[in-house]
């Protein structure tokens, strides 16, 4: 009778808390609940899915918040229609992409782009078309480091850096084996990043790099091994992380070093996926809130998936990511003179004069500002992998590199520090 | 010296093809198809490469992408590097790469059929680990030019600094290319090339030198496959060993089979198809993976009822119509 009862709680627990999900507000753009219908206004996105890694969930969260401005009164009556190209990892392609969306099309502005590729190929085609790119899932330094491109993740650099910082403060790491993809945008770039950084706080870090189009993960680790470090810091895209993961747990290396990443291993599917012998051993650096936080932004973000994205749209920091870049675009539209919506020109200018956005996604504040490198998220979380999820074992925290100094000046500069 | 300049209708045809193509194919494209067909006219020059050997000599070479990635590496590094133009690096990039390509033929030229195409694909194979693992220039220091971060600008042709001229560009390239093959068939090396086919026996007997003339058929596909390289450096600014892979030289070459590799028209419908197709495909919001399905249907049609591929079908489709020929035949 009373284990009856206690079923009977707990099914109405479940069924309100079912029920409150699948009523859950949604909050985009103006809220009105009507249907926009008038001209649509053009936003472009880029993405990258091909072998090794699909880069597509901060496109399929801004698709949804789109989806969702566009059911709730879009941007004063307007439409956003909203297209997205996948580069395939492919340099040619992503320079088509970028012809068809920002030349062959009058598009604004870019929001969502998640790529290793296109930005490198494209971001000189970006300045001279006077485009801005409020880019989501970054991984190459042409994101950070060039006028028009302005994203809201933070970039394997930022990421590995405040993954190498915790590891350092909390874990007693003296050396890192950062095993990065043999990009020098991308792998090179961020690993030299974590030496500059242990070689200032008395340690030392080694690049071990991994040809992406042929990944030998065995090879990785056991130059990692060689190297006498005491952490691994595992540099890559979630595929190939499970995978060295995998090869690791074969040779029992669990207990020999710490294991650190940055943010790609922060998704929901990771913990299923590398088992119970990995459950409290793996440190991810979350470049945006973890679902733990569970802020109003963050319920706001897994509702709009629930009602306007698919069920397949991953849950991780490019899904938030892209989510926040669409947010973040949509405030700035509607605060602009409504008859400047189709000006490529004056929405750019309308992004670059954004600051001090917020979000409890984010640690800090979201601006852009008119400089020639743009980096606002740079402080972040670190979560455990733990059975069913993740663990916060250090909240909003900021990254300790003189790579951020030209930031820090610009957010002086803009009053927001 | 009449018979050297004596233009052919497929000649004539060849001629109008890139006149449209420098004229007017441009001016009728937007931004996304002057970089289609930018990207078609740098593979159609490394496709007549491979296609000339395979029709000339019946060799068969699985290495064109790689030396298209040779050169392009070339043309990148001498960027950085120098202030030359590009027409300089472009020529040197395409020079460098055809003596590339006679190195690696000497050894290569002592196989015949399948071990010749075997030694090819193992090049283009290390090749493809050589730029996975030194990747390409990007305006650093030392031999490999390669620098953390961002990469340098590229300097286009002073010519050709927008997307339209620079298809231009690649199109009158391509014309010299297709021009330079002509010329060496109507030349002694021409006539050599067309006994070693027959028999590289009688050829010999015939005093033809096979080693130096096939070296040399090697050293004119390096030459084409450098300068697309370098020219598809120019378009994209940059490149990505991922372009470079073997498979592709593989399917340049079946393509090149696909189309037709005795002719012009071959090669450009090879390109059309590598490069057109898929980009078609995607406007239509059709993975361009099913490409790969469509290139697999064409050559089995090409090997079981089309040796002179597509370019031949349409040829005979045409003479067919030809009134000449239907009078003829009455």
């Amino acid at each position: 009778m009373r284990f009856a009862k206690r079923i009977g709680v707990a099914s109405a627990i479940l069924t309100l808390s079912l029920g409150t999900q699948a009523m859950a507000e949604v909050s985009c753009g103006m809220n009105t609940g009507q249907a926009a219908t008038g001209a649509p206004i053009l936003v472009g996105g880029i993405y990258g899915n091909a072998a090794p890694g699909d880069w597509s969930s901060s496109t399929d969260s801004a698709a949804a918040y789109f989806a969702c401005v566009n059911a709730n009164g879009g941007i004063n009556g307007r439409p956003v229609d909203y297209r997205v190209e996948n580069d395939q990892w492919n340099p040619e392609a992503a320079a088509q992409a970028a012809a068809r969306l920002v030349n062959d099309t009058p598009t604004v502005a870019m929001v969502g782009n998640g790529s290793f590729i296109e930005m490198a190929v494209n971001a000189n085609t970006y300045e001279a078309a006077g485009i801005m790119v409020m880019a989501s899932a970054c991984a190459i330094s042409e994101c950070f480091e060039t006028p028009n491109i302005v994203s809201t993740n933070q970039g394997p650099l930022s990421s590995n850096l405040g993954a190498a910082q915790y590891a350092v403060e909390e874990l007693g790491t003296r050396h890192v084996a950062c095993i990065g993809l043999n990009i020098p945008n991308n792998g090179i770039w961020s690993c030299q990043a974590v030496q500059d950084f242990m070689r200032a706080r008395g340690g030392e870090a080694t690049a071990v790099l991994i040809n992406p189009g042929a990944p030998d993960v065995n090879s990785a680790l056991l130059e990692a091994m060689a190297s006498g470090a005491d952490t691994i810091l595992i540099n890559q895209p979630a595929g190939i992380a499970l995978a060295i993961l995998s090869a690791a747990e074969e040779q029992d290396l669990r207990d020999q070093f710490n294991w650190i990443a940055p943010t790609p291993l922060y998704d929901q599917s990771v913990p299923a996926a590398v088992g119970a012998y990995w459950w409290g051993h793996i440190y991810v650096n979350a470049e945006l809130a973890p679902l733990e936080v569970n802020g109003p932004d963050a319920q706001n973000w897994i509702a709009v998936l629930d009602q306007y994205g698919r069920a397949d749209d991953p849950r991780d920091s490019f899904g938030q990511a892209g989510y926040l870049s669409a947010r973040f675009f949509t405030e700035a539209m509607l605060a602009m003179d409504p008859a400047q919506l189709d000006d490529r020109a004056a929405v750019g200018a309308a992004i670059r004069g954004i600051t001090g956005y917020t979000s409890d996604l984010m640690c800090g504040p979201y601006y852009v500002g008119d400089a020639d490198f743009h980096m606002p998220n740079h402080a972040g979380y670190m979560v455990k992998v733990v059975e069913g999820g993740f663990e916060i074992v250090r909240e909003c925290y900021e990254y300790d590199s003189p790579y951020f100094e030209p930031h820090i000046a610009l957010e002086t500069q803009l009053g927001l520090r | 010296m009449r018979q050297l300049f004596h233009v052919t209708p497929s000649g004539w045809a060849g001629l109008g093809t890139a006149a449209f193509g420098i004229l007017i194919l441009p001016s009728l494209s937007n931004s996304y198809w002057l970089s289609v067909f930018t990207s078609m006219g740098c593979f159609l020059l490394a496709i007549a490469g491979v296609a000339f050997m395979y029709a000339r000599l019946g060799m068969v070479s699985l290495t064109q992408v790689g030396l298209m990635g040779v050169g392009g590496w070339i043309a990148l590094r001498l960027n950085h590097a120098f202030d030359f133009p590009f027409e300089v690096n472009l020529a040197l990039a395409a020079t460098a790469t055809m003596i590339f390509g006679w190195i690696l033929a000497l050894p290569a030229l002592r196989m015949r059929g399948l071990y010749l195409a075997l030694v090819t694909l193992m090049a283009a194979g290390g090749l493809e680990i050589i730029f996975a693992t030194f990747q390409f220039p990007n305006g650093g220091a030392g031999f490999w030019g390669v620098q953390t971060g961002s990469g340098a600008a590229f300097r286009r042709p002073w010519i050709a600094q927008s997307a339209q001229a620079y298809l231009r560009y690649v199109i009158a390239c391509a014309l010299l290319g297709f021009l330079c093959i002509e010329l060496h068939r109507r030349l002694q090396p021409g006539r050599a090339w067309a006994l070693i086919r027959r028999s590289e026996a009688a050829a010999m007997a015939a005093g033809v030198n096979v080693t130096l003339y096939k070296t040399w058929a090697f050293g004119i596909a390096g030459l084409l496959g450098g300068a697309a390289g370098a020219l598809l450096a120019g378009s994209l600014g940059l490149l990505d060993d991922g372009t470079f892979r073997a498979s592709e030289s593989v399917m340049i070459f079946a393509l090149a089979v696909v189309g037709g590799a005795h002719s012009w028209q071959g090669a450009l419908v090879a390109a059309a198809l590598y490069k057109v197709l898929p980009a078609v495909l995607n406007i239509w919001g059709v993975d361009a993976n099913l490409s790969f399905v469509i290139f697999g249907a064409g050559l089995l049609h090409a090997v079981i009822t089309a040796p002179q591929g597509i370019a031949g079908q349409l040829l005979d489709g045409l003479r067919r119509l030809s009134p000449k020929r239907e009078a003829r035949d009455a």
